[in-house]
């Protein structure tokens, strides 16, 4: 195993559709065992950047590599990292423990009592121990997203990947998945990066971030949030942290 | 390579692990730990060692967790030696940790028994709920004309286009095909009698009262009714419709209205043009097999055609027309669920869509008897 090497390294990534630019030079590191955040405002190609990492999407140029391999839309067999969908992208027609089984089952010569062992821990990791049975269709979103992470876990991956874990949920929920996600970083040495623009996770579970802005097509910021939070000079990003927009109208002397 | 070994002294055991403890060696490490676990009967203290251990993930955790589980449960003290491997002692204190601690909550699956009287229980309901959305429709169809803005006019030209335009290619297709097969059936057994003479007429009977209407709404149920059923069901899980009713929409008028109307509109014609499509598969089939001539069929064919020979079939069109329409829309309101709920509507509106035009058109056909038409 590389230690020294990052876990994701980026180098000068394009992408875009046609003429259309979204974003360029796009460089950056992902050290193992770290969260990472991807951070940005609307419609800035947070998700869209998350797809290409994942491999859905090919970058129109520059190079995405995981663990020092080729880029991702190439690999081919086990899927070497897990993805949390913002729904939770769960099976309809399976239960929570089914949907679970699947990727053991087809990756794996797993079989019988330890599938079963091994999606109820996984359920009961992430707080949904009790609903094995339930379809998705009988729980909650916040419950969806916490089963979605359940079965990106099932392959022990030592990757995730999660796009708006906590959106759209409550501040108890979003807190309890705050604290899965430090769990699963520090006790089981997973990289996570999440893609978020919720600021308590952002300032809870995040040891790095990059910001991205439509408007500079690229990355504005990289560190530690709190700092750039505390300490940072670009009138996007003390907005962005500080959800106050007397730093962008200061900037623009309005 | 995955090694588990039982030192016992006595009332305790301990179990020496070595190798990797990972997914990939979870069915080998399955199989070591049943054949240990019934060597640890009779122990009063279990320990686990987990110097040996080269590498350990969740998999591995989770099965070393359950075997201490199901060690406590039998009486024994378990503890783990957790000096020389914290990440591994870590991993399994986790997993023990985040154990159920909340009874499993089943969700209620029924036995096939239980789905035959919860089907029976339904019925009614469904038939109540059925008549309640063809009011709802009688209703909003009244409401449409005093408050034309509630209802969404300017879909219609789409949805004809949709349901007319774009299926004709398939209705006439259809209908063409089933002339040459009256045709043919009507040559093969009323040649036997020297009668191939009244297989225009035969064509036009059988065609324009019975088959025409009947064939074109069957074609029109499987392609408009699955995809009217899986548009609504679509926007039904999408939290479309709610949005629509939380501005204020009624969406049997924003949405059934407009779609009933344009079946209404585009079956009549879709059926008159297949019914001219059948008489050329008439001629097709009658000229190719007997010594008919074409203008000897046009002929015959033209005597046959009477206003009420046409009218009986294409009367019915719009009442095939608001079953496929009303069906369709109905089952699609009706979806919950996910994507698998919006199959499983989009088979039944298919189905029951189907159903409903043969027995509307049998009631036709009944009717129609009765009045010795």
């Amino acid at each position: 195993m590389h230690r020294s090497r990052p876990h994701i390294a980026v180098r000068d990534l394009r992408i875009g559709w046609g003429s259309r630019v979204l974003m360029e030079n796009v460089t950056f590191d992902i050290e193992r065992g770290t969260t990472f955040v991807i951070l940005g405002g609307s419609g800035c190609g947070k998700s869209t950047l998350l797809r290409h990492l994942i491999g859905l999407e090919r970058p129109q140029s520059g190079v995405i590599e995981i663990d020092g391999l080729g880029p991702p839309h190439s690999y081919e067999g086990v899927p070497r990292f897990g993805v949390l969908f913002q729904s939770g992208a769960l099976f309809g027609s399976l239960t929570l423990a089914e949907n679970l089984a699947l990727p053991l089952t087809t990756w794996t010569s797993v079989r019988g009592r330890p599938v079963q062992e091994l999606t109820q821990a996984k359920l009961d990791l992430v707080g949904l121990g009790p609903y094995a049975g339930f379809l998705p269709g009988e729980i909650s979103g916040g419950m969806k997203k916490r089963a979605g992470i359940a079965r990106a876990m099932m392959l022990e991956p030592d990757l995730l990947f999660l796009d708006e874990p906590s959106a759209g949920l409550d501040p108890i929920t979003a807190y309890e998945l705050d604290q899965l996600i430090i769990t699963l970083s520090r006790d089981l040495g997973i990289t996570i990066v999440i893609v978020t623009h919720e600021l308590p996770s952002i300032f809870l579970v995040a040891e790095s971030c990059i910001v991205l802005d439509k408007a500079a097509k690229g990355i504005v910021a990289r560190g530690d949030p709190r700092i750039l939070r505390d300490q940072s000079t670009i009138p996007f990003v003390r907005c962005f942290f500080t959800r106050s927009s007397a730093a962008l109208t200061a900037s623009h002397g309005v | 390579m995955v090694v588990v070994q039982a030192d016992r002294e006595g009332n305790s055991a301990r179990l020496m692990l070595a190798g990797q403890f990972d997914l990939d060696h979870a069915v080998t490490t399955a199989r070591e730990l049943a054949s240990i676990e019934a060597s640890l009967d009779g122990c009063r203290v279990v320990e686990l060692d987990l110097t040996g251990v080269d590498d350990i993930d969740g998999a591995g955790a989770v099965q070393l967790a359950r075997l201490l589980d199901r060690v406590e449960a039998r009486g024994p003290r378990t503890h783990v030696l957790d000096e020389d491997n914290p990440k591994a002692a870590r991993l399994i204190a986790l997993y023990r940790q985040r154990l159920t601690d909340t009874p499993v909550v089943t969700a209620r699956r029924s036995t096939i028994l239980g789905s035959l009287g919860s089907s029976a229980a339904q019925l009614l309901r469904s038939l109540t709920s059925a008549l309640d959305f063809i009011g709802h429709n009688a209703l909003a169809a009244g409401q449409a004309l005093t408050s034309r803005r509630s209802v969404d006019w300017r879909s219609l030209p789409q949805l004809l286009q949709q349901i007319g335009a774009d299926g004709l290619a398939v209705t006439s297709g259809a209908n063409l095909l089933v002339g040459v097969i009256i045709g043919v059936l009507g040559v093969s057994q009323l040649g036997r009698f020297g009668a191939t003479v009244y297989v225009p007429e035969l064509v036009v009977v059988a065609h324009f009262r019975e088959l025409g209407p009947l064939v074109t709404a069957i074609v029109v149920a499987g392609r408009s009714g699955a995809g009217l059923a899986s548009e609504i069901a679509t926007m039904k899980v999408s939290e479309e419709i709610d949005a629509l009713r939380a501005m204020g929409f009624d969406p049997v008028r924003w949405l059934v209205v407009p779609r009933c109307i344009a079946l209404v509109v585009a079956l009549p014609v879709l059926t008159w043009i297949g019914d001219l499509l059948a008489l050329l598969g008439g001629i097709v089939a009658t000229t190719s097999l007997t010594d008919m001539s074409a203008r000897a069929y046009v002929m015959a064919t033209a005597d046959a055609i009477t206003p009420a020979s046409l009218l009986e079939g294409l009367i019915k069109t719009p009442f095939l027309a608001l079953a496929i329409g009303l069906i369709a829309c109905g089952q699609g309101l009706a979806t919950a669920g996910g994507a698998a709920a919006v199959g499983a509507r989009t088979t039944t509106a298919v189905v029951l869509s189907i159903l409903g035009v043969i027995v509307i058109s049998s009631l036709f056909t009944l009717f129609y008897a009765f009045m010795g038409l």
